[in-house]
């Protein structure tokens, strides 16, 4: 008898409880995708020259971390259904049924239901996960070939997670019904909606706000105290004093207010001045100006080449502690326009009764008042997360376009040796000598080499030799037919030099500034073989030198494409200097410049850098590479004993592209899933929110129509009801996630620069974004029909 | 007295060919301006279809109803609506109140949803609820009041946009007794001072009381009519009470 209840309910919830199923399907399914590529018996044909074990187990903590926000999702699922279903329950009750027993049918419906839904998740993750498996292998750089395969430990821990979260739901909620009192169930639906009584969880962010604002104003003293200087430009003084006052004023006034209430509310208590309101609202416009130089930071500490530190109080460089104080001072903004937004309406009302006594205006403020004022804070939380679902869909393709960017000029060889002379103190332990045992060990393992080129680096001065000073570290020399030799070797075309001439290199990472800087300031050079000048791109600029790489096996970038040396894009008569990748290993310490001179002069230079760089007719295998490495290490260490020594540097491109497509792959996997649960969270509980009331609604809707209101006047209502409700957090995360993302990216705009591109990164982001409109589109329209069908019914 | 409401011949039936129900069979009355007219009859008489089709909320399947001039069973569904705004004002027995409006809100929207001027629903929802007498409770919510000023908001919510014809369905239904009574007489000093036409369906003897013409429903027919006329309330009372003992009512509809 139970068990056909229990099944007939299930049923008819399918109907009911669409959107529920629809969620749990979709994070069954999304669990099971990302977790499949985890499994044991996943083994994908991604050649010999990858290890894919690298991936499983950050990748399944990761997946397993991310999901567990579902918990809170399940739960309020399950809230939703236990409210919706209370008059049935109290019936029952009423009937003579046990609560226990009311309860446990309850759970062993719910339960039903979830795990129907994650079975279907499981198939759909079979599918899904070709998929990921694309994703996978076009970072790899392989084709995809569809292979159907289910993997039975995925689906064990599948099977296990949800049941898990689905138990524990589902055992709160016959807690939960155990305990209610049949006369709440009986009348839960006739009840009011709850008297406009706020908890006070605004001041307590208030006050969360004012050890942020504290901290932003000791943050404020240490930049002015350590980075300040009266020189700067005006922009720079703003920024610094913005950043110190504005969070300063916006303290004071909290702690003004607080005494003041203190001292003066009891004499007058309905003084507006001392309404909590009042000191928000001024907050929140002070937190926006404050917002406002906080986002300004990372601009103008770029245009203005100003370093500001990262940490709070220390002197780090790089913008991120800023990038916590705008969060910080919109997460407050987010808080207080959910807190303050019903009271707006109520106050439009009361000002604008023209407006407010027009058609069925009255009703529709009403509507949204009433919600309103009993789910700011959830309307709050889902607008965060809401943001935070966008920032990581919008921040993965550009940390992940940065990361295989920078890979591409990174990785350009397959045996990279480099060394560094900064522990050495005496020119007699400067490397010599030809890393012969790297030959031997190639040739042992049949590994043939394609080009192969063992080159020194040059003091072009021999005093500077002792110039140990970070920001002083001198720029190395390379010999033009060593520079040559590695153009051919990535397929450039080789350069030419006048008998005194010298050109540069430069690092993709250096900006434009920093080179004109540069060039402007050498246009000689003063070197123990004499004086060098500058060459400058010649008249013609010869057919050899439109180099772009013809290595077929040449890891490519962005760099690859438009011009990439002054010989190509710059005027006759400008300083000759080229920005091809050859690799980051080929510039000193904390320089990102080389010379380039002539072999004559290189001769009589101090070489302290010996290179020594392989490319191979085959890619070398993952386990090669690794015995590679550690043959070399065994040689030559990175740590020289006793502290004095060369450090020398062994990096196959097998080992550099697993460790960071791996890495690469994990993030962008991960951030997406996050990225995906989050929004998919965000968007059911919207759903919900309005589905959970229906049958409020339609009493609503229904005293409408029977005083005489028009369906098509009810349908707008609905649809302006609806837009508001999704309109409303949507409309505000995406406003703080632009500042939040547009602060992001301005902060890593060199590296978007060298590593992405502008274009290719707006592509990227446009697209991610047309997904999330389709997305939160789909979310709209079902919740839009089924809350008609509702309502109409 | 001309007739504002006029019923010609009019029947609803339910369900199909097989499992035929007749709520209404054949039905004719007509109400005159200004009259307070009650419907009585057991649960299952045809009572509450019987309002559903005068008020346009159903349809009838055979006959006309005329109010004023106009055939409502000739309207179309758009223009339906249009026409209960304008013309019918309703008192239901749960109140039908909007609980996220205030009492003066709820009043109010009777007008807004009508489009009357803005400096206009100030004024008449005052002068509407200063009659009904709850004046005084304008910025409330519904759930901060009693059943019985909930049922007078209601009211004053019906009256407050002038209509022909006010329909009230068990408006005592919900309510206590003495709040009862006082809605009651509210309902009739509106209906002798303001010449308001009311019609309403009850199975409460005493509700029915307060009506100057009394119409038994029974099985979807009119059984019998009882006029008030110049008896006395107590009077009239026992007369009620007595058809419905004859009529086999029982002693459940009795109070």
């Amino acid at each position: 008898m139970y068990a056909k209840l229990i099944l007939r309910n299930v049923k008819r919830s399918a109907k009911d409880y669409l959107i529920y199923i629809v969620t749990l399907t979709i994070c069954a399914t999304l669990f099971y995708a990302f977790l499949s590529i985890t499994s044991r018996y996943y083994k994908p044909d991604v050649g010999a020259e990858y290890d894919f074990t690298v991936l499983g187990d950050s990748m399944k903590l990761a997946v397993v971390s991310i999901t567990l926000l579902l918990l809170f999702l399940i739960r309020y699922v399950n809230n939703y259904m236990l409210r919706h279903r209370q008059k049935e329950f109290a019936v029952q009750a009423v009937l003579g049924m046990e609560q226990r027993t009311i309860a446990w049918l309850f759970f062993a419906e719910t339960f039903a239901l979830g795990a129907v839904c994650v079975l279907a998740g499981i198939f759909l993750g079979v599918l899904c996960s070709q998929l990921i498996t694309a994703m996978l292998l076009s970072e790899y750089g392989l084709t995809f070939r569809l292979s159907f395969m289910l993997f039975p430990d995925t689906v064990v821990l599948t099977v296990c997670f949800f049941t898990l979260s689905l138990l524990a739901a589902g055992l709160s909620n016959v807690h939960t019904l155990r305990r209610i009192k049949v006369i709440d169930m009986l009348y839960a639906d006739r009840q009011n909606d709850p008297q406009l009584i706020k908890s006070r969880y605004m001041q307590a962010m208030t006050a969360l706000h004012g050890i942020v604002l504290f901290i932003m104003v000791l943050a404020g003293i240490s930049k002015l105290r350590f980075y300040f200087d009266p020189r700067f430009p005006l922009p720079v003084h703003i920024m610094f004093w913005g950043n110190l006052l504005a969070p300063a004023l916006s303290l004071a006034l909290l702690l003004l207010w607080l005494v003041g209430k203190a001292v003066f509310s009891r004499k007058n208590r309905q003084n507006f001045l001392w309404d909590f309101r009042t000191l928000l609202l001024v907050k929140m416009c002070l937190s926006l100006i404050n917002a406002c130089f906080s986002a300004s930071v990372p601009r103008i500490c770029a245009r203005y080449q100003i370093s500001f530190g990262s940490s709070v109080l220390g002197s780090d460089t790089g913008p991120n502690t800023y990038l916590m104080f705008l969060l910080a001072d919109l997460i407050y903004l987010v808080f207080g326009v959910f807190y303050l937004a019903g009271e707006a309406i109520c106050l439009w009302k009361e000002k604008r009764p023209a407006h407010t006594y027009r058609g069925q205006n009255l009703f529709f403020f009403g509507q949204i008042t009433s919600r309103l004022t009993t789910t700011a804070r959830t309307m709050t939380l889902i607008c965060l997360t809401f943001m935070l679902s966008i920032f990581l869909f919008l921040a993965a393709p550009a940390l992940t376009g940065w990361a295989t960017g920078y890979l591409a000029i990174r990785a350009l060889y397959d045996v990279q040796i480099s060394t560094a002379y900064n522990n050495v103190y005496e020119e007699e332990d400067l490397p010599t000598g030809g890393y012969g045992s790297v030959s031997a060990f190639l040739e042992e393992h049949g590994i043939e080499p394609a080009a192969d080129c063992t080159f020194h680096l040059y003091l072009p001065r021999r005093e500077e030799f002792r110039n140990r000073i970070k920001w002083d570290f001198p720029v190395v020399a390379i010999a033009l037919s060593d520079y040559n030799a590695l153009r051919k070797m990535l397929g450039y075309t080789p350069i030419s030099l006048g008998e005194k001439e010298f050109a540069t290199q430069w690092q993709t990472i250096a900006t434009e500034e920093e080179r004109e800087r540069f060039l402007a300031a050498h246009k000689t050079l003063e070197t123990d073989a004499g004086v060098l000048t500058m060459a400058s791109v010649p008249e013609h600029a010869p057919a050899v030198m439109e180099s772009a790489p013809t290595n077929s096996r040449t890891f490519t970038g962005k760099d690859s494409t438009g011009p990439s040396s002054q010989a190509e894009g710059g005027r006759p008569g400008d300083p000759l200097y080229y920005t091809e990748a050859l690799g980051e290993t080929l510039y000193n310490r904390y320089t990102d410049v080389i010379y380039i001179f002539p072999d004559s002069v290189c001769g009589r230079l101090l070489p302290v850098m010996q290179n020594r760089y392989l490319q191979t007719k085959e890619p070398i295998a993952y386990d090669d590479a690794l015995l590679l490495q550690e043959m070399f290490l065994e040689e030559y260490p990175e740590e020289p004993a006793g502290g004095e020594g060369t450090s020398y540097y062994l990096r196959t491109r097998t080992e550099q592209l697993n460790g960071t497509k791996a890495t690469i792959f994990t993030t962008h996997a991960m951030m997406t899933y996050c990225g995906v649960i989050l929004m998919v969270i965000c968007l059911t509980i919207l759903s919900l929110q309005q589905l959970l009331d229906a049958s409020q609604y339609r009493y609503r809707f229904g005293v409408l129509r029977k005083m005489g209101v028009e369906e098509d006047a009810i349908g707008k209502l609905i649809l302006k009801q609806l837009r508001i409700w999704f309109g409303l957090p949507v409309s505000v995360a995406v406003l703080m996630s632009s500042v939040l993302v547009f602060y992001f990216f301005t902060t890593i705009r060199d590296q978007i620069v060298a590593y992405i591109g502008p274009g290719a990164l707006a592509a990227q982001v446009a697209v991610t974004a047309l997904i999330l409109s389709i997305l939160l589109l789909c979310y709209f329209l079902s919740t839009w029909i089924l809350f008609k069908k509702t309502v109409g019914d | 007295m001309k007739p504002v409401l006029q019923l010609d011949h009019i029947q609803k039936y339910y369900g199909n060919e097989d499992t035929l129900t007749q709520a209404i069979r054949d039905i004719s009355f007509s109400v005159e301006e200004g009259e307070f007219l009650g419907i009585m009859g057991a649960s299952g008489s045809g009572k509450t279809t019987l309002l559903n089709c005068i008020s346009t909320i159903d349809t009838v399947s055979a006959g006309h109803i005329y109010l004023g001039s106009t055939d409502v069973t000739d309207l179309k569904p758009k223009q339906l609506a249009r026409f209960r705004r304008e013309n019918l004002g309703f008192i239901f027995q749960d109140f039908n109140l909007l609980d996220t409006l205030t009492l003066g809100e709820n009043i109010s929207l009777a007008l807004t949803i009508n489009n009357v001027p803005v400096h206009e629903i100030g004024p008449r929802v005052q002068e509407a609820a200063a009659r009904l007498n709850i004046a005084d409770l304008m910025d409330k919510y519904p759930y901060q009041v009693s059943g019985g000023q909930k049922q007078r908001c209601a009211c004053a919510r019906a009256l407050v946009g002038n209509p022909k014809l006010l329909l009230a369905d068990e408006p005592t239904g919900a309510l206590d007794s003495h709040a009862s009574q006082m809605l009651l007489s509210t309902l009739l000093g509106i209906n002798e001072t303001l010449h308001a036409t009311i019609l309403m369906v009850t199975h409460d003897a005493f509700c029915a009381s307060y009506a100057s013409r009394i119409l038994f429903l029974k099985d979807g027919r009119i059984l019998t009519e009882l006029i008030k006329g110049s008896d006395s309330r107590r009077i009239f009372y026992e007369k009620i009470l007595s058809v419905l003992t004859m009529s086999g009512g029982g002693q459940t509809n009795v109070c």
